[in-house]
């Protein structure tokens, strides 16, 4: 067979190179921002669209300002970002123990299996009227919705990542005789780390949405009182900021699970690399 | 040959698949002595059973008939006096080489300074020196089946059983890793049971080829591997080992 070059993947940019595009790459990415906020205003401003339809640009940034500098925006802020932590570490606690029991004992599953069916494709949202009735107007029925909306992604990655162990682990486990508190503490628990914290980016935006809905019906605080607030008065420069602000938080609290993953994580595959050997 | 390490005694092995009620015998009326400190491999076409056989010895399948028995050893039954490799490196993600390479001792118990020394030996005999904090992901395919060689030898039994260490990995690789687990026999002295698909391999590692026939999984022959130790590049170059590989393809045919 006659030999021949191929070219099989694209060389990566070198450092230099790299540096240059991610300047560019920025530059861009700050550009297209101020050309859709300046598409934004000249379009409200040329077709003379009422102020309750789609206030200008500088409304939002008005009533941004003006929600931090009398400083409603941290109390509002402080209530929903409180709920949806309570509602997220008792919802995944929860998660990771039941998926754990039910990941480990088939029969457990097979009996439960119908009912987490149910309670799982149910619209926890229409739990709401009940979870008010239930619960009262305050922290506890939103955290209760909110605990019910992260524990399922959570437990059921928390079973999926048991069942993923490699069943050459297993046997490894086996041969060396493991007791069972042996292979959960050394191995089960480890190895359905990444699916874990896969369940748990879940329920991390599941918790988020919660919040916000749960404020939305029956909130006197929080940024789902504030959209309320907004749209109720028609001051849709407040609506807009609050979507804003609900916006960062959901991308807040992600990055914030995101950034305990990377630290736990560190060895998995899907993390990179810290340097690479030969033979 | 001497003392004998592993007795298979008439074993053998019916798989039932579930619906269709149809069975498929793996292994028919296998009978083998392996003795103390052989390096003995079983080959053949794949599916002739020699998977389920070391499966079998190891105790992590029942044979459906016939017995395995495994003499001497430790009476310690908290020390596992098998270790196993398997194709695929098996290494815990999460832990560095060393943690890998130690981890049965762990899971025994076994802290002493006796062991934790023999392990250093081996890391080095296995040519990891200088990689322990390293962790799986950062290795190659030949580096981490190293750390599983070593993890298995890491509680010091009396039998290696090795399921196709080296058949995923490059032949170049493969050449170097045959010479690392010689190295570590010469050292170490264990009866191994060796299952492998690759003839040159077989020859150059064995003191005994075991060749096997598929459906039902039989032993067809057992060859006597005549070659000088240690094995050396000449060995593997002389005409006597063209012999023994041209017999075994005989018999595989």
């Amino acid at each position: 067979m006659p030999s021949r070059a191929v070219q099989l993947e694209a060389q990566p940019p070198g450092p230099a190179l790299n540096g240059n595009r991610r300047t560019l790459e920025g530059i861009l990415t700050i550009l297209l921002f101020i050309l859709a906020i300046g598409g934004w205003k000249a379009y409200v401003v040329f077709k003379g669209v009422p102020e309750y339809l789609l206030p200008p640009p500088e409304r939002v940034l008005d009533s941004l300002v003006e929600l931090i500098v009398s400083g409603e925006v941290f109390k509002h802020l402080f209530v929903t970002l409180s709920e949806v932590i309570v509602g997220f570490v008792i919802g995944s606690i929860g998660g990771i123990l039941a998926g754990y029991l039910l990941g480990r004992w088939r029969l457990v599953e097979e009996i439960f299996s119908p009912y987490i069916l149910f309670a799982q494709t149910a619209p926890k949202i229409a739990l709401i009227p009940l979870f008010v009735i239930w619960f009262g107007l305050g922290l506890t029925s939103k955290v209760v919705l909110i605990v019910s909306m992260t524990f399922f992604p959570v437990m059921v990655n928390t079973i999926l990542g048991l069942r993923s162990i490699d069943t050459n682990v297993r046997n490894l486990l086996r041969i060396l005789k493991a007791t069972a508190w042996q292979r959960f503490i050394s191995v089960e628990l480890f190895a359905s780390l990444p699916l874990i914290f896969a369940g748990l980016r879940l329920g991390m935006v599941q918790a988020v949405i919660g919040a916000i809905v749960a404020e939305w019906v029956s909130g006197k605080t929080g940024l789902g009182y504030l959209l309320v607030l907004g749209n109720m008065t028609y001051n849709s420069g407040l609506l807009i900021a609050a979507i804003l602000l609900t916006t960062l938080l959901g991308i807040v609290t992600y990055m914030a699970v995101m950034a305990v993953e990377n630290r736990v994580l560190y060895w998995h595959e899907s993390k990179a690399k810290i340097g690479g050997q030969d033979v | 040959m001497g003392e004998v390490a592993i007795s298979i005694r008439g074993v053998s092995k019916i798989f039932r698949s579930g619906a269709a009620r149809k069975t498929v015998e793996a292994l028919k009326d296998i009978n083998l002595d392996i003795y103390r400190e052989e390096f003995l491999s079983i080959i053949g076409p794949s599916g002739c059973g020699k998977s389920t056989l070391l499966s079998i010895i190891a105790g992590l399948t029942e044979p459906s008939e016939g017995e395995i028995i495994l003499k001497g050893g430790s009476n310690n039954s908290r020390r596992p006096n098998i270790g196993f490799v398997f194709q695929d490196p098996v290494l815990l993600p999460w832990k560095t080489v060393l943690e890998n390479a130690r981890f049965p001792l762990d899971i025994i118990g076994d802290r002493s300074k006796e062991s934790l020394d023999n392990l250093a030996g081996l890391l080095e005999v296995a040519g990891l020196k200088g990689f322990e904090s390293a962790l799986p992901k950062e290795l190659s395919g030949g580096m981490k089946q190293r750390v599983s060689i070593v993890r298995a030898l890491s509680y010091n039994p009396e039998v290696l059983l090795m399921d196709e260490p080296f058949g995923a990995l490059d032949a170049l690789t493969r050449d170097k890793l045959n010479q690392v687990l010689l190295d570590i026999w010469n050292e170490r002295k264990k009866t191994v049971v060796f299952i492998t698909h690759g003839i040159d391999e077989a020859v150059f590692l064995s003191d005994r080829v075991v060749v096997m026939t598929p459906r039902p999984g039989k032993i067809h022959d057992v060859i006597e591997i005549g070659l000088p130790r240690p094995r050396t590049r000449e060995v593997r170059e002389s005409p006597d080992f063209l012999r023994y590989t041209k017999v075994l393809r005989d018999l595989l045919g």
